[in-house]
């Protein structure tokens, strides 16, 4: 009785060890690659239009391929599933055996260029799950395979802008029109050229994925839905981001695509097409003011008070302010910057931009400077009170200006506090300034039409704005 | 007779005293007008229209949305924030604290720093803009006195059902974003467009007690979308609204922290 219980308890184990060494023993036979060869196999003959070609079908051998790249220091494997990549008569099939879309493997054949050098995913991987190398918790692949609406991303690699913008790198190239009319460089620095509100974006679409904060981020925990969402909303995915973007969904996928292609690493020279004379091109004042202004100022015609930066961003475009400033105090200004705003310091040192492309910038606001003379207040002929000065800047100025000139939340005014104000402006700009107002901001004219203040008073409150302390940054 | 004489003079006393305070009240806003000129014209304009010299003040949003701000126009007697019933006129405390503490995000600074006199002085002349304070009879001021119940979780879940029911979402939108679908297309009494509040910008306007919210509930905000609710809502369900308020703004979230 006994001994027959125990009897089936050991024919049933030893039923699922051998099942399961059966089980083993097929997958070592038939790894997933191989049971998608005989697949590949089965739907060339069955899609083979003539004798011959059936029978050249039905004698493909199955086995491992790969393509060794020594160059470029990738094994890729990819191709035993992707079997059709080059194989014009699956150009319908369903994956993997579809053929490659556009004419790319004309130029790049699959020997000598592989498919993860564009593609990303892990080369050396055998199955589907580890080759496309997605969720990181469980693949660890920081590389994994990109979409194909970002795959473009690639092509920075070996070409340049100039050349991808009309030869199948529609997509990145576009990007990059986008990444210098939204003006990201006048926050973020790229080679060591932009502004230092934002972090510098060397090499940033190849770092690890662990670089990225991801706790906000929906769905798969990867680089390219990292900057997609962070393009759709800044502040959803880092909270205390300052960023200021406004972009279709469109605009969104070309930006991250062009992110993407900032990596830490050139590709071997044997690799690089790059005609490096096309970058060499020196951009003129109006795509330089795009390109580093306009993310702030937009563009420039009037003041607005911004939420993210809790200030009022100035009308630098505005005739009423080009016809109060010249050249030179332009140039104080920009060059460096205001402290304790946000105004990077657009000089050599602190934020790449050389004296000329500088002079292109004034050049471009100088532009917009109607013509006839400079607006003049005469300040030489009056001697400021600034005691007087500081009661009158309390009553009248400091609503909007703030106390001793530190504007910033829930004030309506700029900031006054800063050294280029205090030691470098010429005090004749700020008097025009009060004297006669600015159109297209709230500043009023406290002299020109209203008689608000004498000039006398105005002088008095030039002589203090320019006593007031200068804060550090 | 003596005691009569006391009493006479006593009243004839009296008779003046009043007639130099309300003499008083008159050189009070004769004072107010150089300091309005002085602190407020620009915005606010010679006639309190509104129409001062700094014209539109202009804002961009989180969103990225630019709205435009117009300083309060004085002539209509219309205010936003009081204590008294929708319709009424501002009670003077209410013009008062408005005067001290200003508006967050709206660039009317506080006024903190001048004496209590000089402030008085400013509400009795910004009060001679509109003929409604000379003709209308003041209201009393409506008393917000806060449950003990108020930002419990049965009252937070009271208070979601208000707010879908009322539709609050429409314009101040299901997570109090102030992004419902009729949020684009608010204008003010003067037809200006303007935004629902976003319950995550920061503080209300008139400051962000429970009692504040109630009060925003109960007198509405005349001249704006913000209905008042004093006759649709009773005042336990208004007060259920204020905790789901409070609730939307994370001002629940920091005591399950502590």
């Amino acid at each position: 009785m006994h001994s027959r219980f125990y009897l089936s308890v050991m024919l049933i184990s030893a039923l699922f060890v051998m099942a399961y060494l059966g089980l083993t023993g097929y997958h070592a036979l038939m790894p997933e690659w191989k049971q998608y060869q005989a697949e590949f196999k089965d739907t060339l003959v069955k899609n083979a239009k003539s004798e011959a070609a059936k029978k050249k079908a039905m004698a493909m051998p199955l086995g491992f391929t790969q393509v060794y790249l020594s160059d470029l220091k990738r094994e890729d494997r990819c191709v035993n599933c992707h079997a059709g990549e080059d194989n014009p008569l699956m150009a319908t099939a369903k994956l993997p055996f579809k053929q490659h879309s556009g004419n790319y493997l004309v130029n790049h054949p699959i020997d000598k260029y592989g498919c993860t050098v564009c593609h990303e995913g892990q080369s050396f991987a055998t199955n589907k799950k580890e080759a496309h190398g997605l969720g990181h918790e469980q693949t660890h692949w920081d590389h994994p395979l990109l979409p194909l609406k970002y795959a473009q991303s690639a092509c920075v690699q070996c070409h340049d802008i100039a050349m991808l913008s009309k030869n199948g790198g529609e997509k990145v190239a576009q990007g990059e029109a986008l990444f210098k009319e939204k003006g990201c460089r006048g926050c973020h620095k790229v080679d060591g050229v932009g502004g230092d509100l934002g972090k510098a974006l060397d090499g940033v679409g190849y770092q690890p994925i662990a670089y990225f904060p991801m706790k906000h981020v929906a769905g798969e925990h990867t680089v390219y839905n990292w900057l997609k969402q962070h393009f759709d909303d800044p502040r959803a995915i880092v909270p205390e981001s300052a960023m200021k973007v406004k972009l279709t969904p469109e605009e969104v996928d070309l930006l991250t695509t062009y992110v993407l292609s900032f990596r830490p690493d050139e590709a071997p020279r044997k690799y690089r097409r790059i005609d490096y004379t096309s970058m060499m091109a020196k951009p003129d004042g109006e795509t330089l003011y795009k390109m580093y202004c306009v993310a702030c100022h937009a563009d420039g015609t009037k003041s607005l008070y911004n939420e993210v930066f809790k200030r009022t961003v100035p009308a630098i475009t505005n005739p009423s302010f080009l016809k109060t400033i010249d050249d030179k105090n332009l140039e104080a200004i920009i060059k460096e910057g205001r402290t304790g705003t946000q105004m990077t310091a657009w000089n050599k040192t602190a934020s790449g931009l050389s004296d000329e492309q500088v002079s292109g910038l004034i050049g471009y606001l100088a532009s917009k400077r109607p013509a006839g003379p400079m607006e003049t207040f005469g300040l030489a002929a009056f001697k400021g009170d600034s005691k007087h000065g500081s009661e009158i800047y309390e009553a009248r100025c400091s609503v909007c200006h703030g106390k001793e000139g530190k504007a910033g939340e829930d004030y309506l005014g700029i900031s006054l506090r800063s050294p280029v104000i205090q030691k470098k402006i010429d005090p004749e700009m700020l008097a025009v300034t009060i004297a006669n107002g600015r159109a297209q901001t709230p500043m009023p004219a406290f002299v020109k039409d209203t008689e608000l203040l004498t000039k006398q008073d105005v002088a008095d409150v030039v002589s203090f704005i320019k006593e007031i302390p200068v804060a550090g940054k | 007779m003596e005691r009569l004489k006391y009493i006479l003079i006593v009243a004839v006393c009296m008779l003046f005293l009043g007639a130099a305070a309300a003499k008083a009240e008159d050189g009070d806003a004769k004072k107010g007008e150089t300091l309005y000129n002085m602190r407020c014209l620009v915005c606010h304009g010679k006639k309190g229209d509104g129409n001062g010299a700094a014209g539109v003040l202009r804002k961009e949003e989180l969103s990225g949305r630019v709205l435009e701000i117009r300083p309060r126009d004085f002539t209509l007697g219309l205010f936003r924030f009081r204590t008294t019933a929708s319709g009424c006129l501002p009670s003077d405390d209410d013009l008062l604290n408005t005067i001290t503490n200003g508006f967050p995000r709206s660039f009317m600074t506080n006024l903190k720093s001048l004496p209590v006199e000089e402030r008085k002085a400013l509400r009795a002349y910004i009060k001679t803009f509109s003929s409604r304070f000379a003709e209308d009879p003041p209201c009393e001021p409506i008393k917000a006195v806060k449950p003990k119940w108020v930002g419990t979780d049965d009252s937070v879940k009271k208070g979601q059902v208000v707010y879908k029911n009322m539709k609050c979402w429409e314009c101040h939108g299901e997570t109090g974003k102030g992004d419902g679908p009729k949020s684009n297309d608010i204008k003010d009494d003067w037809g200006f467009p303007i935004l629902p509040f976003n319950f995550l910008t920061g503080e209300l306007k008139r400051g962000s007690t429970p009692e504040a919210i109630y009060l925003t509930f109960t007198t509405g905000l005349d001249g704006t979308g913000m209905p008042s609710y004093e006759d649709s809502l009773n005042e336990e369900s208004r007060w259920n609204l204020v905790s789901y308020t409070m609730k939307l703004m994370g001002k629940l979230d920091k005591k399950e922290a502590h």
